[in-house]
């Protein structure tokens, strides 16, 4: 079963097409990987199941909830971290948690559960202005985990983090479906990073799908296309070069 | 709820020093005018409260103006510092909601710097006049007519600080807007209803109190219809 899913889903600005019509179909309680170059539209694709950017055509459903007539239902499911961490530099990591925790109408206990599954309990009282940048990465995580909403929307997550970090989070990642049933869709550039995290993958290349499916499913559809596929990184890279060869976009 | 979230938002801004301190100054003006110049106020004609306000309002209001203005700036400054913003609609409550919140809370602060103020008057009609039985009862229209006439200078102001994401723009336009009202002329007389000159009236001496009551109440229901219609427009463009 799907918990999101799009039909032609398309933003477009004037004379540029940030995304164009795709047709994604998230399974439900999997860690389900978007990768795509930067600019592909990963980030635009996200901001619009979240209602921060409106649709140019096209229509999406999360959890069977339709945009925008269940806006309110939806994001109250859908906990987020898209670009860079968003926060009030005057509040504490704690009291900014608080202001989430009030809107959502979770109990008080779910401000320490997420300080704690990130790791940031202990820095729970600095102000978050006053926080490194990994720690702010933390600190947007936990924002997007408070509650264990039933869909995470996760853009390029581990941004800022040092290698300790990217594994403490790669594997908190993975370990959420088992752990909280949740579903994360979550983005990167990287494949060798997806690879650690998702069952299942979307790749997008100038707001176009060129694949959906499992890594299996890829590997089997890259040798039947001539790519390489002993380095996951290189038939990336061949699948970019060979889509932006064929829109005439190559460099 | 949402003012109560705006609040707790504000903890470490300077927002509430901001309005407190800016009432204590204002509420300065009269003391000081009288501890000064007493001799000059002591033998008018008409009630301490006519005369105090007379002679210190346009300062006292000038103070008011601008602590709205700085307060409404700080308010979406801390909400497009760091992209709080971007979180905030990501979240389920609507922006509108937003507003009305830190609409409230700013209409709440401005209840203590004119209370404030209020104080002052007190202080300064009793230790320097005689007060009569009308007193208090002047004192609270005066106060409540002027708390009325200053609610669509937060509305505007507030409007134009989340229309700015830039705090140094808002700021900008709200200081050019006070400075307007000081030389707007009171002829014609709509001039007088621009928003950030309203709250330089008093109800003493005035034909126009009624009018001036229901242009705020008719500049409240714009500024809210508009406040709809850019969230509307914003959404749509992103």
């Amino acid at each position: 079963m799907n918990i999101i899913e799009t039909k032609n889903l398309t933003k477009s600005y004037s004379g540029f097409t940030a995304v164009s019509g795709i047709n994604l179909h998230i399974p439900k309680g999997e860690v389900y990987g978007f990768l795509g170059p930067n600019g592909a539209g990963k980030s635009t694709t996200m901001k619009m199941f979240l209602g921060l950017v409106k649709a140019t055509s096209g229509s999406f459903t999360i959890d069977g909830k339709k945009y925008p007539k269940d806006r309110e239902r939806i994001l109250k499911e859908t906990g987020s971290l898209i670009e860079a961490p968003a926060f009030y530099g005057n509040l504490s990591g704690e009291e900014n948690l608080e202001i989430i925790c009030k809107i959502l109408g979770l109990p008080k206990s779910s401000v320490s559960e997420a300080l704690e599954i990130t790791g940031l309990t202990q820095f729970r009282k600095r102000l978050a202005k006053k926080y490194s940048l990994g720690m702010k990465q933390r600190l947007g995580l936990a924002s997007a985990l408070i509650g264990k909403p039933p869909v995470l929307i996760l853009d390029e997550p581990t941004n800022g983090l040092d290698p300790v970090g990217i594994h403490e989070i790669r594997t908190l990642i993975r370990s959420l479906p088992e752990k909280y049933g949740c579903t994360v869709l979550v983005s990167s550039h990287l494949l060798s990073e997806i690879e650690l995290m998702a069952g299942n993958i979307g790749i997008l290349n100038h707001g176009h799908l060129l694949f959906e499916g499992t890594l299996e499913g890829l590997k089997y559809d890259a040798a039947a296309k001539g790519y390489p596929v002993d380095n996951l990184e290189e038939m990336f890279l061949a699948m970019i070069d060979e889509d932006n060869r064929k829109r005439g976009t190559v460099i | 709820m949402s003012a109560w979230l705006e609040y707790k938002k504000v903890k470490r801004t300077g927002f509430i020093p901001l309005f407190l301190i800016g009432g204590i100054l204002s509420a300065a003006v009269p003391v000081t005018n009288m501890v000064f110049r007493a001799e000059m106020y002591i033998g008018m004609s008409g009630t301490p409260v006519q005369i105090l306000l007379g002679a210190n309002w346009q300062l006292m209001a000038m103070f008011n103006v601008l602590v709205i203005v700085t307060g409404t700036c700080l308010l979406y400054h801390i909400e497009y510092d760091n992209n709080s913003i971007q979180k905030l609609k990501s979240l389920p409550i609507h922006e509108g909601q937003v507003f009305l919140g830190k609409a409230v809370l700013v209409v709440m602060m401005y209840l203590v710097a004119l209370v404030t103020e209020a104080a002052a008057v007190i202080f300064c009609s009793i230790h320097w006049f005689v007060t009569g039985d009308g007193f208090w009862t002047e004192l609270c229209q005066n106060f409540v007519y002027m708390f009325i006439i200053g609610l669509p200078c937060i509305a505007l102001s507030l409007m134009v600080s989340e229309a700015c994401k830039n705090m140094w723009i808002s700021l900008g336009i709200g200081v050019i807007c006070v400075f307007m009202a000081s030389i707007l002329p009171e002829e014609p007389f709509f001039l007088s209803l621009f928003p950030f000159s309203m709250p330089f009236k008093i109800l003493a001496g005035t034909e126009h109190a009624v009018i001036y009551i229901y242009a705020s109440a008719a500049w409240i229901a714009v500024t809210s219809l508009a406040e709809l219609v850019f969230i509307k427009i914003r959404r749509s463009l992103e």
